[in-house]
């Protein structure tokens, strides 16, 4: 349809990239709207339509070798002979108008300015259960929230210095928020890695989109990390469970490109609540440690006395100022899904603001009136269990038979807390490169941008991991469960 | 730097190099084999007796008969030396074991090494090296060289020249001083039968022992075409400007560690393997020709056994 357009225009170059491409039916496209390329990206749409099809390919190709070869890839879990692949991409890329992205930044950094504040409260004063916003026993019965650590206060302030928010488009294109991570979230060396393939693969259409650079997301981290730091010339480390982690290229990676050592447990100690490093210069002062480890791995003194990994006497560290921990440990409780409706009012109570991003609407089954309609609806709902991550632990309703409805409604009654429920959310789609039909589909996207907190507030990184599901008719974006990445453009303004 | 990260380099420097060394000394071996006029036994078997692996080869491969046909049997042992997975020293475990040191400390090597070796990784498994190892052996060798070399060369040419790329040339030469000492040492016990009766056949061993470290025409040049039994041991344990030879690598290393860890500051950890390592340097450097080649190498080798303790103890965070 692009050459029907522009054909008269462009001589020469009729691509038939996108040709015969189709949108879903009711479903918001990224990239087209009946028919004709958002206006926005006319222009950037034609550049990668000349391209055509076996160019594309070919390219694809390329690019997966390229990735092979340089070793970004991550280890099959549980296989010994430490077979690893590379994360599935489609190179097309999904492209953001500077629109569109400007109101999506000043609500991320609204969302994490609230969750910070309401962090600091959970492990303070608790004023917000006082004020009966969020019920007290949501929270403190989470298995996520950690007593012991009531009253610390993390050096620097800041307590979700990476944070990823997993957005959503419905089918009017709003925003909405599906999920935050303020544990460990990952995936933000694709980001940057997606971008030096797409740029060499696709050097006229990404110079017309005029893109925002992500680039520069490690020094921005290192800052960040420097910011928080108890001492003036910090030694700042990365620590990493080790080579067999499916993340392990991500933690190499931010490593490398702040200039880091890379560290695991075993590298650290801790004498007199100072956390030191054995280098071969004899022991070394750490000063703020970026941990992609586990909490429940990070000091068997306190978490898992069972544990021989992690360092013990950390906490104690921690507890003492002595070092930074980032993320701070005990983040769970506020990215925790039976604590995420309440995030709207999280924002009105903290920071006397409307709240700027839309969210799912969410039935918590601890509310007596939610659990009456949730119990009636269950055909029509998601029913999710609070603790469980990864797309488990879940029961779709409209696809559901009537034995699982009954598991389910006997689960709620026992338990209403562990669950919740929301209507299913057509997600928006993006047009992907098809390898077995060598053609451009449709396939259903969410997005990932990454947040970082110094003590100067929140920063967006202007971009994101574009997760998407690369399995025909699947909602699922999961790397776990067939999903890949795909660049995101998102355009200055 | 972390210490275990610097015992990551060093080993994977000594894999790299074993990588190398492996793939020179079939090479070289399985040509001198085409025209030796000797028992194949006597031209294979010293392969499996350098890589210290004879005991394991005789209890897999041979069943424990010394008199069985796959100690001559050129085909079995280069499998065995190439492909064995449970053959610590084959070539498949040598590049194994450099990825994953690599892979695990990737954040101090330069994408340029890491990719040569990565690629290695990558071509030796699949079905175009073992198509090229069964139609075209030596091409097979030379790639495996050629991808190591380039690793040992982008190291140096693309890497800071600090403390990870001092503990990986560390390794590189301790290996290669291990590696020129056993071949060297095992041809002579090999080829010293001989005694001078076959002019024709004894230069022909070693010059291919010569090759098979990289030394023929570096020999030649230094002994004026003059092939003895003396003058090639002379050569390779003492010939200071020759890069594999024992006194070559030796000192190399101890300059290697002065870097690491200054004579002058006592206070830092290292200092016995500095010291140890001095003493073998000098030690080298006072042998007098003519001295029985055996009892030399076997000290030599003794000695750098004793030294990888130390850095383990003192260097590498070990106990």
């Amino acid at each position: 349809m692009m050459q029907r357009q522009s054909q008269s225009q462009i001589q020469g170059v009729v691509g038939p990239l996108f040709d015969h491409y189709q949108s879903l039916p009711d479903t918001f496209d990224e990239l087209f709207e009946a028919g004709a390329p958002r206006a926005p990206f006319a222009r950037v749409l034609e550049l990668l339509d000349s391209l055509g099809k076996d160019q594309l390919a070919r390219a694809q190709a390329l690019a997966e070798n390229t990735l092979l070869q340089q070793g970004v890839t991550f280890s099959v879990y549980g296989d010994a002979r430490g077979v690893e692949k590379i994360f599935p991409f489609c190179l097309l890329p999904r492209l953001i108008a500077a629109a569109d992205w400007a109101p999506l930044e000043r609500g991320l950094q609204q969302r994490l300015r609230a969750l910070g504040l309401f962090l600091d409260d959970v492990y303070g004063e608790q004023k917000i259960f006082a004020a009966g916003i969020v019920p007290a026993e949501m929270v403190l019965g989470a298995q996520s929230y950690r007593p012991m650590l009531r009253g610390i206060k993390p050096p620097g302030g800041v307590r979700i210095h990476i944070s990823g928010v997993d957005l959503i488009r419905d089918t009017a294109g709003t925003w909405r928020v599906l999920e935050d991570n303020l544990r460990t979230p990952s995936g933000v060396s694709y980001v940057v890695e997606n971008r030096l393939m797409s740029k060499r693969m696709f050097p006229r259409a990404f110079d017309a989109a005029r893109v925002q650079r992500v680039d520069h997301y490690p020094t921005r981290l290192a800052e960040t990390l420097r910011s928080v730091a108890p001492t003036g010339e910090p030694n700042a480390v990365v620590l990493t469970p080790g080579p067999y982690n499916s993340a392990y290229f991500e933690h190499s990676f931010l490593a490398r490109t702040m200039g880091l050592e890379l560290v695991q447990a075993p590298d650290l100690f801790v004498e007199r609540d100072c956390v030191f490093c054995k280098t071969t210069r004899g022991p070394k002062r750490v000063d703020v440690i970026y941990r992609r480890t586990d909490e429940a791995f990070l000091d068997p003194e306190v978490f898992r006395a069972d544990s021989v990994l992690g360092v013990p006497g950390l906490m104690r560290a921690y507890a003492a100022g002595n070092v930074a921990l980032a993320n701070a440990p005990g983040n769970g409780v506020a990215d925790d899904k039976a604590v995420y409706p309440f995030v709207p009012d999280m924002i009105k109570f903290y920071l006397g603001e409307e709240p700027l991003l839309d969210q799912v609407p969410t039935y918590v089954c601890l509310r007596d009136a939610d659990r009456a309609y949730v119990l009636e609806h269950l055909h029509e709902l998601v029913v999710k269990a609070v603790d469980e991550a990864g797309g488990y632990g879940m029961l779709m309703g409209p696809q559901s038979t009537q034995a699982q409805r009954d598991e389910f409604r006997a689960r709620i009654i026992a338990e209403p807390r562990r669950y919740i429920a929301q209507h299913r959310i057509e997600l928006s789609s993006c047009p992907t490169w098809i390898g077995e039909s060598a053609s451009v589909e449709p396939r259903r996207v969410d997005l990932r941008p990454y947040i970082l907190t110094s003590r100067n507030g929140p920063w967006v990184l202007p971009g994101g991991l574009t997760r998407v599901a690369l399995v025909k008719g699947s909602y699922v974006v999961n790397s776990s469960q067939g999903g890949g990445s795909k660049d995101t453009w998102v355009m200055r303004p | 730097m972390i210490a275990r990260v610097a015992d990551m380099c060093f080993w994977f420097g000594r894999y790299v190099e074993r990588a190398e060394s492996s793939a020179r000394m079939l090479a070289s071996t399985a040509s001198l084999a085409l025209d030796a006029e000797l028992p194949s036994a006597q031209i294979w078997r010293p392969v499996i007796v350098v890589s210290g692996e004879e005991s394991a080869f005789r209890e897999r491969v041979t069943e424990s008969s010394e008199d069985h046909p796959a100690w001559g049997d050129g085909e079995i042992v280069q499998r065995f030396m190439v492909w064995d997975r449970d053959n610590g020293t084959s070539l498949l475990s040598s590049v194994e074991g450099a990825r994953w040191n690599a892979r695990s400390i990737r954040e101090v090597l330069s994408l340029e090494a890491w990719e040569a070796v990565n690629e290695l990784h990558l071509w030796l498994p699949s079905g175009v090296a073992a198509a090229q190892y069964r139609d075209h052996r030596e091409a097979f060798y030379q790639q495996v060289r050629r991808t190591t070399q380039l690793a040992l060369g982008l190291l140096r040419s693309t890497m800071l020249h600090d403390e990870p790329l001092d503990f990986i040339w560390l390794g590189v030469l301790l290996e290669r001083v291990s590696q020129t000492a056993r071949m060297l040492d095992v041809h002579h016990h090999a080829f010293g039968a001989f005694d001078g009766k076959n002019e024709l056949l004894e230069n022909g061993l070693w010059l291919s022992l010569l090759r098979g470290l990289s030394g023929s025409e570096a020999y030649v040049k230094k002994s004026s075409g003059r092939i003895t039994a003396e003058g090639v041991a002379r050569f390779l344990i003492a010939e200071t400007a020759f890069p594999r030879s024992i006194a070559y690598c030796v000192h190399s290393a101890y300059d290697r560690l002065c870097h690491i860890r200054p004579p002058e500051e006592h206070a830092l950890p290292g200092g016995m393997s500095l010291e140890r390592l001095h003493v073998l340097d000098r030690w080298i450097s006072a042998r007098a020709p003519g001295e029985r080649v055996h009892e030399v190498l076997t000290h030599v080798v003794d000695e750098i056994h004793a030294i990888c303790a130390l850095l383990g103890t003192e260097l590498f965070g070990g106990l």
